[in-house]
C-alpha cells in the first residue's frame, strides 16, 4: 500500500477510508507528559518528534486574560466571565463565574472579537511549517459549551432552557456568530479540518434530554459542519461522557467524526462501529483514565490492539486516547502507546 | 395531610410558585414544618431524583425541581431550626485540590438537603489539610468529595492519607464522585461510599449512615 502523510491518512480515516495506517492525534497534550518523554518541545514541536499524523490549535490557547486575584489565579476573560487557573489548569483556566449572572447582563455583556489577529499567530505557523505534511486541525469550543461555561453558566443555562428559552437561543445566536467568525478564519488560514470541542454528556448520559438537545445544543454545531463542508473541510466533533441517547442526532448534524468514544462513560468502539461506522469516522476509545494513568505498558499495548480490532475495519477510525493525554498520563505509557498503534494499525489489518 | 401531595407533585413538576403557595397554606394551617418536609417537600425531589436515573429527567428538569425545593426550605429552615426535629445525619462535602468544577457537588447538596441532611459546603479547590480540619472541627457523619479531572482524583487518595495519619479516618465515613470516579476506585482508595449521581448518592449517604 501506498504511503501516506500524517494529513493524508488522518483526511482518508476522517473520509471513512482506509489509510496505509490507522492515524492518530491528540486533540491536546499535557506539557508535563511532553517534558518528560523531549524536554522542552512545544506541542507542534513534540507532535512533530513523535510523528503524530495531526496538529491540532485551539483558540482558548493564546487567549488574553485579565488578572483579577493574582495569589488565587483568577482572571478575567475576554467575554467578562471570571476563570481560575489551577495546577491542572495552567494554560486554560476552569470557569468560576460566568459572564451573565442575570439575564439583564445580556444588554452589557462585552463581545469577544474573532479577528483579533493575535489568536491565529499560532495557526498561521502551522500551517506555514507543516501543512501539506500533517492535518493541521483547528478546534474551536462549541456555542454550547461557550454558553455554559462562559457565558452564562452551567446552571442557570439549564433552568433558562426551561423557563426562558427564546433567552437562551438569543445567547446561543451570540456564541454562534462568534464561532462561525472563528471558523471561517481558520479555513481562510488554511487548516484542513474543524474540531468542535464541548461536552454533551456526562458519564451516565446527556446533559438535557434528547428534545433539548436537539432544540438548543445541535443547531450551532449543524450550522459549523454545514459551513465546514461549503468549504471542503471537513468537521470532527468531541464529546465526553455516554452519548449513546443522542448518537443519532449528532450524526445528523452532518459531522464527519466523533471522538472520544470513552469507555469509562459506558461506550464501546464495537459497537459505534457497527451502529455508526458507515455515517462517521470515530476517534479515540483508548481509556486515558485507568489505563493510560495507572496501567502497565502492556495493558496499553492490549488496549491498542483491541481498538484497532473493534474500529480499524475498512478506514474511518483514528486511533487516540479517550480525552487527552493529560498531566496524570504516565509518559511511558504514551510513547507504548503511540508504538503499538504503528505496530497493530497498519493496513490490510492482519487481525480485525 | 391538606396540600402535601400538591408540594410533592410541584417539587416533581419544578413548579416554585405551586410549591411556595402550598408550603405557605400548610403552615397557615399549622401543619408541623417537619410534616411538609417529610411528605412534601422529601417525596418530589427524591421522585425528581428516581426520574434523572431512570433517563427520563436530565440536567435542567433536575435543576428546576431544586429550584422549587429550595424556595419553599428557605421557608421551612428557620423554623425546622427552632425546633429539635433530628436530621438523617450532617454531611461535610467539597471538590478536591485544584479542581474547581462545583455543579455536581451543587446538585448533590440541593439533593441532600432536600432528603433532611445538613450540610456543610467546604467548597472548590479543597486541600487534604482542609478536608482534614474541617472533619476534625466538626462532628460529621460524612465527608464526600467531588472531582472532574482526571488529573485531581488523586486528591481523594491524598486526602484520605492525611485523615489517616491524623488519626481522623474513623470518625467519618467517606464518599467520592466525579466524572473520572468509578465504583473500582472508591474501592481501591479505601472510601465507604461511591454514587454515579447526586440521586444515586443521597441513597448511598442514607445507607452510610444506617443503624444496623
Amino acid at each position: 500500500m501506498a504511503r501516506f502523510n500524517g494529513r493524508d491518512r488522518v483526511l482518508r480515516a476522517v473520509n471513512r477510508q482506509e489509510p496505509d495506517v490507522v492515524p492518530t492525534m491528540e486533540i491536546d497534550i499535557d506539557q508535563r507528559v511532553i517534558d518528560a518523554i523531549q524536554p522542552g518541545l512545544s506541542y507542534a514541536d513534540f507532535c512533530d518528534y513523535m510523528d503524530l499524523d495531526a496538529i491540532c490549535y485551539y483558540d482558548m490557547k493564546g487567549k488574553k486574560y485579565e488578572t483579577v486575584d493574582e495569589a488565587k489565579g483568577i482572571v478575567r476573560d475576554e467575554w467578562g466571565a471570571l476563570r481560575r487557573f489551577t495546577r491542572v489548569s495552567r494554560t486554560d483556566p476552569l470557569p468560576v463565574e460566568p459572564a451573565v449572572k442575570s439575564p439583564e447582563d445580556l444588554n452589557t455583556l462585552v463581545r469577544a472579537d474573532p479577528d483579533l489577529p493575535s489568536r491565529y499567530t499560532e495557526i498561521e505557523q502551522a500551517v506555514r511549517t507543516y501543512k501539506g505534511k500533517r492535518a493541521i486541525i483547528a478546534t474551536v469550543l462549541d456555542p454550547f459549551t461557550t454558553v455554559a461555561e462562559i457565558i452564562r453558566g452551567e446552571v442557570n443555562l439549564y433552568v433558562d432552557m426551561i423557563e426562558r428559552p427564546d433567552f437562551v437561543h438569543e445567547v446561543n445566536a451570540i456564541a454562534r456568530d462568534y464561532h462561525m467568525r472563528y471558523v471561517t478564519n481558520c479555513i481562510d488560514i488554511g487548516v484542513d479540518a474543524i474540531w468542535v470541542t464541548g461536552d454533551y454528556a456526562m458519564t451516565k448520559g446527556p446533559m438535557v434530554s434528547p428534545t433539548f438537545t436537539a432544540r438548543f445544543l445541535t443547531p450551532g454545531l449543524k450550522q459549523i459542519a454545514d459551513y465546514c463542508h461549503s468549504r471542503g473541510v471537513p468537521c470532527l466533533k468531541h464529546t465526553d461522557g455516554n452519548i449513546w441517547p443522542i448518537f443519532d442526532l449528532l450524526v445528523e448534524t452532518g459531522i464527519d467524526a466523533i471522538h472520544p468514544i470513552d469507555p469509562a462513560a459506558g461506550m464501546d468502539l464495537g459497537e459505534a462501529k457497527e451502529k455508526y461506522g458507515d455515517k462517521v469516522c470515530l476517534i479515540g476509545g483508548v481509556d486515558c483514565g485507568a489505563l493510560l494513568s495507572w496501567g502497565t505498558t502492556d495493558d496499553v499495548r492490549q488496549a491498542v490492539k483491541e481498538a484497532i480490532r473493534k474500529a480499524g475495519k475498512g478506514g474511518g477510525y483514528v486511533c487516540a486516547s479517550s480525552n487527552t493525554v493529560h498531566s496524570g498520563v504516565k509518559p511511558d505509557n504514551y510513547v507504548e502507546m503511540i508504538r503499538a498503534i504503528r505496530e497493530y494499525g497498519k493496513y490490510p489489518l492482519s487481525f480485525a | 395531610m391538606v396540600g402535601l401531595n400538591e408540594i410533592s407533585k410541584g417539587v416533581v413538576e419544578g413548579n416554585a410558585n405551586k410549591v411556595l403557595a402550598f408550603t405557605r397554606a400548610a403552615l397557615d394551617a399549622d401543619v408541623p414544618a417537619r410534616e411538609i418536609l417529610d411528605q412534601g417537600l422529601v417525596p418530589g425531589i427524591q421522585k425528581a431524583g428516581d426520574l434523572f436515573e431512570a433517563g427520563e429527567y436530565f440536567l435542567p428538569e433536575l435543576l428546576v425541581s431544586g429550584k422549587a425545593m429550595s424556595g419553599a426550605l428557605e421557608l421551612l429552615e428557620p423554623i425546622l431550626a427552632r425546633g429539635d426535629t433530628p436530621r438523617i445525619g450532617r454531611f461535610v462535602v467539597g471538590t478536591v485540590k485544584d479542581d474547581v468544577h462545583d455543579i455536581g457537588k451543587n446538585i448533590l447538596i440541593m439533593m441532600l438537603k432536600g432528603n433532611g441532611w445538613e450540610i456543610t459546603d467546604l467548597g472548590v479547590d479543597i486541600s487534604p489539610e482542609e478536608f482534614c480540619s474541617a472533619v476534625e472541627k466538626g462532628d460529621y457523619d460524612i465527608l464526600g468529595m467531588s472531582a472532574l479531572l482526571t488529573m485531581t482524583v488523586t486528591g481523594m487518595v491524598e486526602t484520605i492519607k492525611a485523615l489517616k495519619a491524623a488519626g481522623l479516618r474513623d470518625r467519618v465515613k467517606i464518599m467520592v464522585g466525579g466524572a473520572p470516579v468509578t465504583q473500582a476506585w472508591a474501592d481501591q482508595i479505601g472510601a465507604d461510599g461511591y454514587a454515579a449521581d447526586a440521586p444515586e448518592a443521597t441513597k448511598v449517604a442514607a445507607a452510610l449512615v444506617r443503624k444496623p
